[in-house]
Parts: C-alpha cells; sequence; structure tokens
C-alpha cells in the first residue's frame, strides 16, 4: 500500500535515479544533490489546517520548491552564489564539492571531507552518523545556532562559527578543526552560512504556499521581485547585521569578593528572579523541568501528535495518505525525537565554552532553539555575573557532601515555595 | 505612445481613488456565534507536576477547546485576511493607543488567545507567586524567550504579521499553553465564552475573513445559517454592508476537532 503511493506519487525521483543510473553506468556514487525538507513539507499541519493531509505541499509543488532552490543556489558540487546572499563565492568553491586538489594544489571540497558524515551534504544534521550520536548533529536548515556572541534571535558573527569550530563542542560528538588552517576554517564557516541561507530560503518557500491567493493556483511566483527581494533578502541581511547584535558585556564587579559574589549568585539560582533552579534542579544536576524538546524536535513531535489524535478515528483517503507520507518521511528524512535535558551544572562541561564569559552569554541571551529563556530582562549584569561565579563554583560545590546541599537546597526551596502560597492565599 | 499609456494607467488610478472614496464612509459591524455540532467534549484535567503548591489549587484542565453556554466555541480567530484593507481612522487611533496584555495568571494565560496588532507594546505580565518564562514562536517576527519574574512584567512589539498564530508556551510549566494572533490592521478578534464575536467598524464591500482554531487549525468547513460550506485554508469571503451584519450561528462540526 505504501509503496504503491509511493511510486505514484514520486515519479520525478525514480527518473531522476534512472536518469543518473544511464549517465554514470554502474558508478557506485551518484552526483550529490540536495534533499528537500521533508518534515516542513508535510508539516506543522495542526495550527494550518483541520485536514492534515491537504495542508501537506503537493509533487508539484515539492518541484517547484527544489527547482527554485536549484537556480538560486545550485548544487552541492557547484555552488551558486547570488551577490544577495552575502556569500564569499570563493571560500565556498573552496568547502564545496568533492575531496579534490585544485590546479594549485590545495584541498578542495572541505566540507565533505569533514562535515558531511554527521551533518549531511544538505546541512540537515542527516548524514550516516547521525542516528548514532547524542545529541544529534546540528541540522543547519532554520538557521539557528545555541553558541553565539549576539542576541537570542540573531545569527551567530563569523567569529562566534569560527570559534565552535576551532574549540569543538565539549560534551558532544563535535570535535575541535584546530588543526585546519585558518583559510580552511573560513572556507567551512561561509559554507555552513550558506547552507543555512539555503535552508531558510526553503523553509520559507514552503511556508509561503499558505499564504498565496486564490488565483495564483497553488504556485509560487518566480518572479525575481518574490524570490530574492521578498525571500533571501531579509534571510541575508540577518546573517549581514549578526555583528550589529553582539551583547555588550560589562566588565564584572572588580570590587567584589569571589565568595561574596557566589553567594549573590547562589541566592539568584535559586530565587524567583532568575529561577535557574526550576530546570538545572535544586542540586544542580540538570534534574528539574526535563521532558522539554527543542525547536528541531518540536515539528516531528507535533507530528507524533496528529499521528496519535488519528489513531481510532474513521479515516479519508487523504489522511491515509499523509500518514503513508509521514512514516516515509520518518523513514529517511528525520530523526527519533529525544527531550532535551537541562545542563547538568555539577560537572563543568559546558557546550558553548567554559569561559565566563561564553556563560554570561547564555545567561544573558538564554539559548536559542533550547528551553532555556534569556534573563537579561529581569536580571542586572552585574547580578548575571554573580550567577556566572556560582555556576562556576558548582563544580567544586559538594566536597563530598552534595546530599547535605541537596537537602538543604530542597528545604530552602520548600519554604520558600509555601511562603509563597502564604502570600497568594491572602 | 508611451504619454497615452501612463496618461489611460492614471485616469484609472484616480477613478479608483474616486470609488473608494466614495465608499469611504460606509462601515459595518459584523457579528455571529461559533457553534459546537455534537456533543461538547469534556476537557480533560491537566497535569501539574511543578510548583505544585502553587499550580496545584487551581484545578486546571485543558484549553484546547472550550465549549461554553449553549455550546458556544470560544477561542475561535476571526481576522480580515487582506493585508491591505482600508482601516476607519478613529480605528487605526484607538488602535494605536491600545495596550495589550498578555497575564501569567494562576499557572495558564489569560486570556489564552490574544490578539496584538503589529505596532503595539504588548506586555507580558506575572501574576502568579512563581517565576514563569513566556516562550512566543514566532515564525516571521524574531522569536523571544523571557524570563518573568513574580509580579515582574517584559514588553515586546511585533514587526510583522504572522500567517497563523503563534503558540506561547512556559517551559517551566509545561501545561501552560497560549497563542498570540499578530495582524497588521486591528479587524481581528477572538471569540468569548459563549461563542459570540464581533468585528466592528468594517469597510463595506467584499472583505476576505479567515477562521482559525488551535485544534481544528484554519477552519475548513462550517455551517453558516444552516447551510453547510467548504472554507479552504479558513478563508471566506462576504460582502459587508453598511450597519449591522449578523452571520447568526455558526456551526463546527464536532469532528473539526479531533
Amino acid at each position: 500500500m505504501s509503496t504503491s503511493s509511493k511510486s505514484s506519487r514520486r515519479p520525478c525521483l525514480i527518473a531522476a535515479i534512472l536518469a543518473g543510473l544511464i549517465a554514470t553506468g554502474c558508478s557506485p556514487t551518484p552526483p550529490a544533490a540536495f534533499r528537500l525538507n521533508m518534515v516542513e513539507a508535510i508539516s506543522p499541519t495542526a495550527e494550518k489546517d483541520s485536514i492534515a493531509a491537504e495542508q501537506a505541499l503537493t509533487t508539484e509543488q515539492q518541484r517547484q520548491v527544489a527547482t527554485i532552490l536549484a537556480a538560486m543556489f545550485g548544487t552541492p558540487d557547484e555552488p551558486v552564489c547570488l551577490p544577495e546572499a552575502g556569500l564569499d563565492g570563493s571560500k565556498l568553491q573552496l568547502a564545496a564539492g568533492p575531496v579534490r586538489s585544485d590546479i594549485v594544489g590545495r584541498k578542495n571540497g572541505l566540507y565533505r571531507e569533514h562535515c558531511v558524515h554527521c551533518h549531511g551534504i544538505t546541512g540537515d544534521g542527516l548524514g550516516p552518523t547521525a542516528a548514532f550520536l547524542n545529541p544529534y548533529p546540528r541540522d543547519y536548515r532554520p538557521g539557528v545556532f545555541k553558541f553565539k556572541s549576539t542576541e537570542r534571535a540573531d545569527k551567530p558573527t563569523h567569529g562566534d562559527l569560527v570559534h565552535v569550530l576551532h574549540n569543538g563542542i565539549a560534551g558532544t560528538s563535535m570535535p575541535s578543526f584546530a588543526l585546519l588552517s585558518p583559510t580552511q576554517v573560513d572556507a567551512l564557516v561561509e559554507y555552513v552560512k550558506y547552507l543555512s541561507i539555503r535552508g531558510e530560503t526553503e523553509l520559507a518557500l514552503m511556508r509561503y504556499y499558505f499564504e498565496l491567493d486564490d488565483e495564483d493556483e497553488g504556485k509560487l511566483p518566480e518572479t525575481r521581485e518574490f524570490l530574492v527581494d521578498e525571500i533571501l533578502q531579509p534571510i541575508a541581511d540577518k546573517w549581514a547585521s549578526a555583528a550589529d547584535a553582539v551583547i555588550d558585556v560589562p566588565e564584572p564587579p572588580a570590587d567584589l569578593d569571589l565568595a561574596a559574589s557566589v553567594a549573590k549568585g547562589k541566592e539568584l539560582f535559586y530565587g524567583d528572579r532568575a529561577n535557574c533552579v526550576k530546570c538545572h534542579g535544586v542540586t544542580g544536576l540538570g534534574d528539574g523541568q526535563a521532558n522539554d524538546y527543542d525547536d528541531w524536535s518540536k515539528n516531528i513531535v507535533k507530528i507524533e501528535a496528529k499521528l496519535a489524535s488519528l489513531a481510532g478515528n474513521e479515516l479519508e483517503p487523504a489522511e491515509h495518505r499523509w500518514i503513508a507520507d509521514f512514516h516515509d518521511v520518518l523513514d529517511g528524512d528525520a530523526l527519533q525525537p529525544r527531550t532535551i535535558p537541562p545542563r547538568n551544572l555539577r560537572k563543568g562541561i559546558y557546550r558553548g565554552g567554559r569561559r565566563p564569559l561564553d556563560l554570561y552569554y547564555r545567561i544573558h541571551a538564554g539559548i536559542n532553539g533550547a528551553p532555556m529563556p534569556a534573563a537579561a530582562g529581569t536580571v542586572s549584569p552585574e547580578e548575571i555575573w554573580h550567577i556566572v561565579n556560582y555556576v562556576r563554583s558548582l563544580p567544586y560545590d559538594f566536597d563530598g557532601e552534595l546530599g547535605v546541599d541537596r537537602s538543604m537546597a530542597v528545604q530552602s526551596n520548600v519554604a520558600g515555595a509555601l511562603a509563597a502560597q502564604e502570600t497568594s492565599d491572602q | 505612445m508611451l504619454h497615452r499609456v501612463t496618461f489611460v494607467f492614471s485616469l484609472t488610478l484616480a477613478a479608483a481613488s474616486i470609488v473608494s472614496s466614495a465608499m469611504a464612509d460606509e462601515w459595518g459591524t459584523l457579528k455571529g456565534r461559533f457553534v459546537f455540532g455534537g456533543n461538547a467534549p469534556a476537557s480533560p484535567a491537566l497535569t501539574i507536576d511543578k510548583d505544585v503548591e502553587v499550580c496545584g489549587k487551581h484545578n486546571l484542565v485543558s484549553e484546547e477547546v472550550v465549549v461554553g453556554d449553549n455550546r458556544g466555541v470560544a477561542n475561535v480567530v476571526v481576522f480580515v485576511r487582506d493585508k491591505k484593507v482600508k482601516v476607519k481612522p478613529e480605528l487605526e487611533a484607538a488602535a494605536k493607543a491600545a495596550k495589550p496584555v498578555l497575564d501569567n495568571l494562576n499557572c495558564r494565560f489569560e486570556p489564552h488567545v490574544l490578539f496584538v496588532q503589529v505596532g503595539q507594546e504588548l506586555t507580558i505580565k506575572n501574576s502568579d507567586p512563581v517565576g514563569h518564562n513566556s516562550n512566543i514562536a514566532t515564525v516571521k517576527n524574531a522569536p523571544s524567550n523571557n524570563l518573568i519574574p513574580a509580579s515582574g512584567q517584559v514588553t515586546t512589539k511585533f514587526s510583522s504579521d504572522e500567517a497563523v498564530p503563534a503558540q506561547v508556551t512556559c517551559n517551566i510549566h509545561p501545561w501552560m499553553k497560549g497563542w498570540i494572533v499578530v495582524r497588521n490592521n486591528p479587524y481581528a478578534t477572538v471569540s468569548a465564552a459563549d461563542g459570540s464575536f464581533e468585528i466592528a467598524d468594517l469597510p463595506a464591500g467584499e472583505v476576505e475573513l479567515q477562521f482559525w482554531h488551535e485544534k481544528a487549525g484554519y477552519i475548513g468547513e462550517m455551517t453558516v445559517g444552516g447551510k453547510a460550506e467548504k472554507v479552504s485554508k479558513g478563508r471566506k469571503k462576504m460582502k459587508i454592508a453598511a450597519g449591522a451584519n449578523d452571520l447568526g450561528e455558526i456551526v463546527l462540526d464536532a469532528k473539526l476537532f479531533d
């Protein structure tokens, strides 16, 4: 049932594979191709329409998105770079394509040498090793990055991404690429931006179908005005303006005694204003609120919820088709979502970097794409430094007496909650 | 030749502006009431496992589908889809002065669905004795997620409309879910507890309305005045006459809310 619907609904895919086979004979490596964002193509159903199946993009629409993207961004072997995207084409050349040497003996194809096995040819975080990693590799397509110096919703700066490549991400499978030359790291960062801008453009295009008027007959306009000015430009502008969004970090209070600062930080950590305790737990072990998902998983969780709600209902043919499509997507275009645990602060492993400055950024802006909220609106810069100092003390704090610390924290927390209840009862 | 084309074009423009100014003084009010078509479902109780001392005493139930008196469906969003719709000047001024508020109250969002116009200053406050955070999942606007301490508040603004209402959640209290409808004109509303809604001072003439509900999504079918209608993507074109326009009872079939 699902096989037959697959073959009838995806004739172009089979034709493409056949064409590829004919062109390359029995070569085991067909030319690299970007994959469509199939999760977005069949979602997010719940908010958009009562009938999920009617809301998925049609095969025709998927083909239109692929055609537009190929025209605007080229292929993994030959990336195209519109000037409006603000990317450096020569850097992309160095990173793109198969691993090879160019005419002056420089290594080309760096992305496929170093990144593709985890992050995938499309930058969708779906490389062959992805399913075996925890956490999963980053999917660049939504253009959301966690570890950066900018305000929550802003893009990382070029330097932020260089920093991540240089240091790797502690506590994850992302290694350091400090052994690559600065030119090579630079080229890879540019290529990651390229994949992000391409992925964001794809998302914007797919979402736009919903906004079309009836007279558009389900087709996006293929004008420069629409594709470049309305879709690409705003995305590229955000990347170009990242440097203006760097968080202004004041010097830590110089005259303050460290122990006093840690004590103030602890108060804030458990207090209602910074409220770190709610997720990172009374112990700081990351065992508070722990059944949340990050933004990359939420769409799949939502689709699964939709599936669960359809179970047991009498289904219309369109709904049957949508369910079959969804299972196809889960098979090849998505990873099983996992909950995102709050960081265990007793380990001293900080993914976004262990410098006090890194912790300051995380607390100030929160972590984009993750549940961690921004504290900047409710605690002062000086107070953020106190929290930084307290958090940095946590791995060394217990001295074999974690249990003691824990029960005290529980007591003070319960006492606080009871006091709060009394206040609210009055 | 070129001159003539320009001339004809400007003539058409002039004619168009005469027509629209002739109709400018005509405004109509649209009202109606959403009715649940079928047996109203029971709202399941929510699992309260955080800050139980504070949040556990409010007997919170799911607000995904709220059916009130006379089977009225609350929290249905109605708005004018056309972003260039003519807006009555008084309404524009009133919208500028309005200050929408989203409250974290009794460990839920109040109101559950809030309309905010582009440019308005939205205050998100916390009337609870426990801290919350408000994670607003906007798509066109920069998403935000701010901590809001007890008795605290933050303000935010939206610079663009949203094609789909944005969900607001609290990551500390995962049962808390609300919605923010962001449109660029004042012609939007959310149905009341009894299912009734009213949009005042619409420009007379044809408007395209759009209907949305968090469980049903954009409402694909409805029965208006006893007549079943398929409304693709929740869009319905209708003529607004000067004065009162009453859609009467709009029946939404129970299966939309499955």
